[in-house]
Formats: structure tokens, sequence, C-alpha cells
């Protein structure tokens, strides 16, 4: 059921401090990559963000303007669709950074693997959902949603894309855990995806190895491991309390920092923004993040809860790994940031994320 | 299970989900806190490194200068190849790789080059390649975009332009090593920077050195240049003069030619060198870019010891040379009346063993035996004489003492004595042996520097002046500290003097003399001549060169206040009125035909010999 955007009602129940914090993150990602970009001509960068930051809005506001139960009833045919379109990448996609997982529409390419993301979340909410009232899930409930999540996982994985793959985690593990699994089965999976790590790494190849550390990290430096972590610490503890002023941080506009439009722009935020600025930026996130919690936590039934804790976990996972990486307490993963990395793919599918968060706040008092 | 109870735990779940978000969330805020706040002062500086880089601007070294300001050493530009690891897109195996494409040298050479300073600060430039050419200098300057870690830098390198003349006075420089970075004289020197090693260069070079200066530039992370910062400029070495006088160190260098030998003119008036000879030589250029290893090896295994300094580290037997000091020592102590005469009749036993000479000289008196150089006279002179004797008063008129030369490792010779042999050999002196010391063979050995030294305090009187390529006032022109030249008088009788300075005036100048290819028309010359045998008389076959004698001459004029002293030896010479003589004559002509302003310009001919 599509409620008309001039409805009364549609406007009083849209999250504007929502859609405001991610604007507000919007111009601070438009400014840094301008800023980051400059060598390179910069407007091209920051024009092409700000289009899809437009383009990401349109879909929010009409994302928001759908019923999400109506995007549930339509979930399976869009997966297979989703599932469609990893496998035509897989076959026709552009190959860069060694891994096949761009497609092109004329000047514009995008990841399907992204976008997928959220169809595999509303796929998941509703397999959830629709599960008979327990405590627990039961094996074969775990195996079967697992196994929504696992499939395009694997396309991905062989594209291969392993931290895009990664990204798909936190969809499944916050889906089991929220909707409940035993606290052995629970504790038995943390164990057995912990122990399984580091075994099927020492079992590999040093070539091999190196072909995963690659795939996580396209850029990885030549230097080694340490340098673009070490330069982008250093760009942000030379950035200090207030920064060094929107364009003149020296670790940016001189190149040291690695990939910093895309995976490291929150180094550049931290070099010319400072302390106040990230914890102004760390702040827009955490709120998006409780406010997507709290509108899960009001959703009119188990559907919304799960679609939108899906993205929740999603936004969480890209934020401590993203972060965590740029401080130095994570290894390095071509995890974007979202609202903030430059990317088409990603950009909008933070959008459409927030869209589906919108259309779950706003169906809450419909009966 | 109730519906209601359902949703609330999910509800609750999705709030843990919150509180971890919340744990991790400051975690992450205490992360940045201790780098943007607690060490941001450690991070400003680490970005400050980054983005500026330091380059040296060299500051040549001070020119060296003979007495009329002709130039002996200077500088010429050169480039050499550098590479900065810091920030350096490459791995240095990648840059060793890319580079040995272009520039004629190899991945290992220039791998070898790297791992040797592999240590140094990062910052620090590595020379991979000096002195390059231009070919070298293209490949780089066509490939700064791929290789932005590598650049050219200008080294100003030192050039002799007298190739190998006054090699040894002048020394080389090279690059300062480990070892003497760990000594008080380089505690300004940094790896890389170039210094003396041997010679004047060393000798004097705080004053020859410069100071270099600096820019520095913006570099972006490839190392590329963004724009500059500021900029000291270097301030070049003080230039030096020496008491070399070119025209006698070109007229001693040709005189002695492929032979090996040594010569030092000086003026024993004030101590100043006029030449200082040692042969054979080496290229000091060739220390000024680094030497290669197979040029190295050639000059350090050269049988005829090109690097040795034989003017002052080298010590002979001086032979005939000797006698003059033994008469002027025999004359003071009052043993020998200057009218005796000895009859020589080619042999004399002394202690159970029969001494030769190498003619029937007859009859004669010192002066005749000075001219002619009778042994038998002087066999007798030293045995009464005797060591003790012999030893004081020889070191008391120089010989067997350090000079003080304004050289670095000076060597002494050697004036035995009974307790020097007690000591050195933990055995007791036999009469015999004084023979031997008598005609200046034996234990007794002396460097060239010395006995011109000696020979110039003995002609003017006893007056010893320190001997010196560099004039202290010069030094303190430039604002250096230094000692005035050491002057050490002995008392000796005018009468002794005049006797010995005739004597040697007659070597040269009378009939029969064995000095008379030393001789210069108008130019009162005086001199004496040695041989010096190098193994034990009897088997110094004169068919082996390698053991035919040293042959020595050390001369001095005009006879009456001596303004130049020249000592020349030529190493397996043979005779020193055939060898060395003419060498000495030679300089002599030379300083002549200058001061009485008939000097060409062209080289001094040598006496027939």
């Amino acid at each position: 059921m599509i409620v008309p955007l001039k409805s009364k009602r549609f406007w009083q129940d849209f999250d504007w401090l929502l859609l405001a914090a991610a604007l507000l993150l919007s111009v601070i990602s438009i400014t840094e990559i301008y800023s980051a970009t400059m060598a390179q001509g910069a407007s091209t960068y920051s024009l092409r963000q700000l289009a899809w930051v437009a383009f990401g809005v349109v879909c929010l506001f009409v994302i928001s303007a759908i019923d999400y139960h109506l995007i549930s009833e339509h979930v399976p045919w869009l997966y297979v669709l989703g599932l469609g379109a990893l496998l035509y990448t897989l076959v026709l996609g552009h190959r860069v950074s060694g891994s096949k997982s761009w497609v092109g529409f004329g000047s514009l390419a995008f990841q399907p693997s992204e976008l997928i993301k959220m169809i595999v979340v509303v796929a998941l909410a509703r397999y959830l959902s629709e599960l008979r009232s327990s405590k627990y899930m039961t094996f074969a409930q775990i195996v079967k949603a697992c196994a929504i999540v696992m499939v395009p996982m694997g396309l991905i994985l062989l594209q291969p894309d392993l931290g895009t793959t990664l990204t798909y985690l936190p969809v499944i593990a916050v889906g089991l855990f929220v909707r409940g699994i035993r606290p052995v089965a629970l504790v038995s999976l943390v164990l057995g995806f912990v122990l399984v790590l580091p075994v099927s790494w020492m079992v590999l190849k040093p070539y091999q190895k190196e072909r995963i550390l690659t795939f996580m990290d396209p850029d990885r430096d030549p230097l080694g491991k340490g340098y673009q972590v070490t330069q982008s610490k250093i760009a942000i503890g030379s950035g200090g309390l207030l920064g060094k002023g929107v364009f003149r941080g020296s670790q940016n506009t001189l190149g040291f920092l690695p990939t910093r439009h895309t995976d490291f722009i929150f180094s550049v935020v931290g070099e010319e923004l400072g302390f106040v600025g990230v914890m102004t930026t760390l702040g827009l996130l955490s709120f998006i993040i409780f406010r997507s919690v709290y509108n899960a936590q009001t959703a009119r039934d188990n559907l919304g809860l799960f679609i939108v804790m899906g993205v929740v976990g999603v936004f969480f996972f890209h934020l401590i790994v993203n972060v965590g990486m740029v401080i130095g307490f994570m290894p390095t993963t071509g995890i974007p940031l979202p609202f903030l990395s430059y990317g088409g793919s990603s950009v909008l599918n933070a959008y459409v994320a927030l869209g589906l968060v919108m259309s779950v706040r706003r169906c809450r008092y419909v009966n | 299970m109730l519906e209601r109870e359902e949703a609330s735990l999910l509800r609750w779940r999705a709030s843990f989900i919150s509180y971890c978000f919340i744990a991790i969330l400051f975690v992450l805020a205490f992360g940045f806190w201790n780098a943007q706040v607690v060490q941001s002062g450690y991070y400003e500086q680490r970005a400050e490194e980054n983005r500026i880089r330091q380059i040296p601007l060299r500051a040549p070294r001070g020119r060296i200068f003979d007495r009329f300001h002709r130039v002996l050493a200077d500088n010429r530009p050169s480039y050499d190849i550098i590479l900065i690891r810091e920030n350096s897109p490459h791995t240095v195996e990648q840059t060793a790789a890319m580079l040995a494409e272009g520039v004629t040298m190899s991945k290992d050479e220039l791998m070898d080059r790297i791992n040797h300073k592999k240590h140094d600060p990062k910052f620090r430039p590595i020379i991979l390649k000096e002195d390059v050419s231009v070919g070298d200098i293209a490949y780089v300057k066509a490939h700064k975009y791929e290789l932005p870690e590598i650049s050219i830098e200008l080294q100003p390198r030192r050039r002799y332009l007298q190739d190998q003349m006054a090699a040894h006075a002048m020394g080389y420089v090279g690059e300062v090593t480990e070892a003497e970075l760990a000594t008080p004289d380089f505690v300004d020197f940094k790896s890389g920077d170039q210094v003396g090693k041997t010679g004047l260069e060393r000798e004097y070079n705080n004053v020859l050195v410069g100071k270099d200066g600096f820019k520095r530039v913006i570099v972006n992370n490839f190392g590329r240049e963004m724009g500059k910062l500021d900029e000291e400029p270097f301030t070049a070495g003080n230039d030096l003069m020496t008491t070399i006088d070119l025209d006698l160190q070109r007229a001693a260098e040709d005189a002695v030619g492929d032979q090996m030998g040594a010569v030092v003119a000086l003026d024993p008036r004030n101590g100043e060198i006029l030449a200082f000879v040692s042969k054979p030589a080496y290229d000091p250029n060739l220390f000024a870019t680094r030497i290669s290893a197979a040029d190295y090896r050639s000059l350090a295994d050269d049988p005829r010891k090109p690097m040795l300094d034989r003017a002052i580290q080298s010590k002979f037997a001086p032979g005939s040379v000797f006698k003059v000091f033994e008469a002027a020592a025999a004359l003071e102590a009052g043993t020998l009346n200057p009218l005796r005469t000895i009859f020589c009749g080619g042999s004399e036993v002394f202690y159970g063993r029969s001494f030769a000479c190498d003619k029937h000289h007859g009859t004669l008196d010192l002066h005749e035996a000075i001219v002619h150089s009778c042994d038998i006279y002087f066999y007798n002179v030293g045995k009464e004489l005797g060591i003790d004797n012999i030893s004081t008063y020889a070191k008391m008129m120089g010989l067997g003492r350090k000079t003080g030369v304004d050289l670095p490792n000076e060597e002494t010779g050697l004036i035995p004595s009974r307790e020097w042999k007690l000591k050195a050999l933990k055995a007791k002196w036999y009469e015999g042996e004084t023979i031997s010391v008598a005609i200046g063979q034996g234990y007794v050995n002396i460097t060239p520097i010395e006995v011109a030294w000696a020979m110039g305090g003995l002609t003017t009187g006893g007056r010893l002046k320190q001997p010196h390529l560099v004039n202290p006032q010069e030094l303190k022109k430039l604002g250096f500290p230094a000692n005035e030249v050491v002057e050490e008088d002995y008392p000796i009788q005018e009468s002794t003097v005049d006797f010995v300075t005739q004597a040697m005036w007659g070597v040269v100048n009378e009939q029969g003399g064995t000095g008379g290819n030393a001789r210069v028309n108008g130019f009162e010359v005086g001199g004496k001549t040695g041989t010096a045998q190098i193994v034990g008389g009897k088997d110094a076959g004169k068919t082996n060169k390698d053991r035919r004698e040293n042959a020595w001459f050390v001369g001095f004029a005009p006879y009456r206040n001596p303004e130049i002293v020249v000592a020349t030896i030529i190493q397996n010479g043979g005779w020193g009125s055939e060898a060395a003589a003419p060498v000495a004559h030679a300089v002599l002509d030379t300083y002549y035909k200058k001061k009485i302003g008939q000097f060409d310009g062209k080289l001094a001919t040598i006496a027939a010999k």
C-alpha cells in the first residue's frame, strides 16, 4: 500500500531528525571528499557524490512512502532478481582491483553486492518474523536463516570480494541474536567462527594469504602492512583537538593518506576537523543507529523490527570496522564508512537502508 | 510463549545491541582522544617530518694554492644519484631493479650500496652512484615521476689540477667512515660527508671544509617537491695557501721521473717547504669520487707502494750523508783536529774485522775526506768519537727525531745508542757496530724530511726551524688558532759550521768531488752524496736492481747563509753522485733561475747522468 507523499500523515510520521543527521553527514562527506581529491581535479568526485546523495534522498522518500509489508510481499522476486544480478556480475561484471564486483550503466558504475544487501535484510526479516512464536529458534530454522544470507554471500565471495562478503555477516548475526537462539548455539556459533578463522588461515599457503589480504584491501601498500594505518594515525593525531582546517591537512592534501576519499575519509575528517569534528561525526552516526534501534523497538510488528535491526547491524558493522581501522584498532579492510566514504553504491545503500527505517517508522500507527 | 512477552524480549535484545554499540563507541572515542589530544604533539611532528624534506646544499672545500696563488686543488661540479627511502612508493629492491635498467650499475651493486647504509635514518639520502655521466642524469630526470625516491644531487668534487703532483702532500678526500665519526675530530660530521683522509687535506680538514647549507622543501607522498619552505646557503671552505713552489715541485718531480724516491726542498731560514715529492705517487683525483675496488687494490697491492709517503714515512740508512753530521760532532766534541790526515789504503781492520772503502784515497785531511767521501777516514773519526757522542750530537742536530711537519703520520728515523740497543734489542753495544754507524750504515736510519731539516739547521749555524707546508700566519689570517713555527737552536761553533759548509761546497765544486752533478753555475751550491747499501755489503749485487744502493744527495745553496736545502733519495738508484745529485741540481737550478729572473717557465733540464 502506497501512501501518497502529500498525505498529512506521511509528513507527520516522517523522521525528519534522522534525515537531517544523514544530510549533515553528507555535507561533511562532500566537503572532505572535495578536500581529499583536490589534487585530482576535485570537483568531479564531490559533484558525483552530491548527485548520488540527491538520488539517494529521492530513493529514501520513495521507499519510506512504500509500506514495508508490500516490499516484504515482493521480496522473493527481488531476492531471485538479486541473485540473478550477482550471477550477471560474476560473468559479465567489470574487474576492478582484481574482483568482478562492478556493473556499469553508461558512465555510472555500481556494485550490486551493496544494494542486494538490503533485499537480503528484508528477506531474512520476513523469514524470522514468520517463525512460530517461541523463545529460541530450532536448528533447522537457524540453518534456513543462514542459507538466505549465505547464498548471496557465496556469490559475492566468488567475485571475489571478501570485504563486501563480510558486511553480510552482521545481517545474519543480528537477525539470529534478536530472534533468539539458545545460549549454547550462540556460544558455539561464535566459538566456531573464532576457531575456524585462524585454523583456515594456517592451512592457507602464503600466496593464498597474500591473495586474501589483497581481497580485503586491494590498495595494500607495497611498503608494508603498517604504512596505511601509520599514515592514518599521523593524520588523525596531528589534527589535534580542533583540526588543521578544511583543505589544510598536509597528510591529506600532500597525499600521505591512502585511499583517502573512500576507505580513509574519516582520517581526513580527523586531520582537518580535529577531535571535535570526529566526535560530531561519530555522534551523528550514533544518533542514526540509536534512533533506528528506537524505531525498531516501536515498530508495529516483528517484521518491521527485524528489518530495522538488520539495517542497524549493517551500519554498526561498517562503523566499527571502518573507524576502528583508521585509528588502528582493526585490520585494514576495504569497508567504507556509511554516508561519508565516496562511492555511489555505498551512498545509495545507506539512503535506501534509511528509507526502510523510515517506512517501518511511518507505519507504526497504521491499523 | 505469549506474544507480548516475546515482543518485549525482542525489544530488550535490540537494546542490548545498542549497549554493545555504546561500549565500542567509548573504546573508539578513547582511541581518538589518545591520538588527537594526548599524543597530538608527537603526531604533529610526524606529519611535519612527512611533508618536509631537507635537501643538503653541499659546500665546496677550500682551494689549495702554491705560494704564488697557483691552484693545486680546486673543485668541479659533479652529480650523484641519491636515494631517499622515506615515503618511497617502492621497496628498495624495486627501486634498485628499476634504476639498474637505465644506469650503468647492476642491481646487485645498487643493493650493496643501499644495504651498507641500511641502518641510517630513512630520511638521510643514500648515495647510489657518484659523479654520474650525462646519460645517467638523463635517465633519472626522465624517470622522475616513476622514481620519485631517486634524485640527482650536486656534489662539488675535489679536483687536483696537477694530477699526481705533490700527491702525498695534498693527500686526498673521501667519504667519512664510521670509525672516523666516532673520533672527536669528526664530531661535526655525518655519514656521507667528504673529509680529508691524508696529507694537507686531513691536517687542515677543519680549515678547508665548508659548511653545508640546506633547502627545505614540501614534498608529497611520492617525495615530489611541491614547494620551497626555506633555504640556508652553504659556506664554502677556506682557501689555503701553501709554501710549495709549483716550479720547484715540478722540477723535482720531473727529475725523479719514474724512479722510486723522495725530494724535500725547504727554506732553512723559516722552515717553509718548497717542494715535497714522493714517488711513485697516486692520482688523488681517483679518490675524489669513490675509488673503485679495482683501482684501490692496484694501488694497495702495487709492490712499488705508491700510497707510501716516502718523504716522511720511509726510513733509510743515510750512508755517507751522515759523515757531515759526524764531522761536525767530532769537531764540536774536540775528538778531531780538522787538519789531521789519515791514510786510506782501500780497507782497514777495526776490532778484528776488515772494513772497506770504495777507493784507495791515499792520505787525506777532513776536508778532502768529505769531498771524496772516504770511508776509512770516517771509520776512524767514528771510532774516536764513540757511539755515545755520535748519538748525542746527531740527535741534537735533528736526526732521528720528529720534525713536526704539518702532515699526519710522520715517522721518525733512528739514531742508535747503547741504551737504545739495550732496551730495544736486549743486547749490549759492540764497538764494531760504531764503525758501521760512522758511515751511516748499521742501525742508523732517517727520513728524507729529517735530513733536510737537520742539514738546514747545521748550515744555518744550529737553527732548526720546524718544516711546514702552511704558514701559521695564513691560518691566523683565516681566523684559526695556530702555533708559531717552532725554532730550536743548539750550540755549535761558527768555525765548525764554516768548515763543514766549506767542505760540502767542495763536494760539489772541487775537482773529484762526488757532488759535481749538483753544480749550478753562479749559485754556490754545497752538499753531500750518500750511497747507502740496502743489505749487508758483500752480497749487494749490482745486477739485481732491487738490491742496488739507495742514492742520496742533500744539498743547499748558497753555501753561506743558505736559502734552500734539498734532500733527495732515489731508491735503488746506485751512486748518490749519479742518481740523486742531478735531481737536487734540477731543483736548485730552477730556484736560482727564478731568483735571478731567468726562469722561463719551462722545466729545468736534468743534468747529464
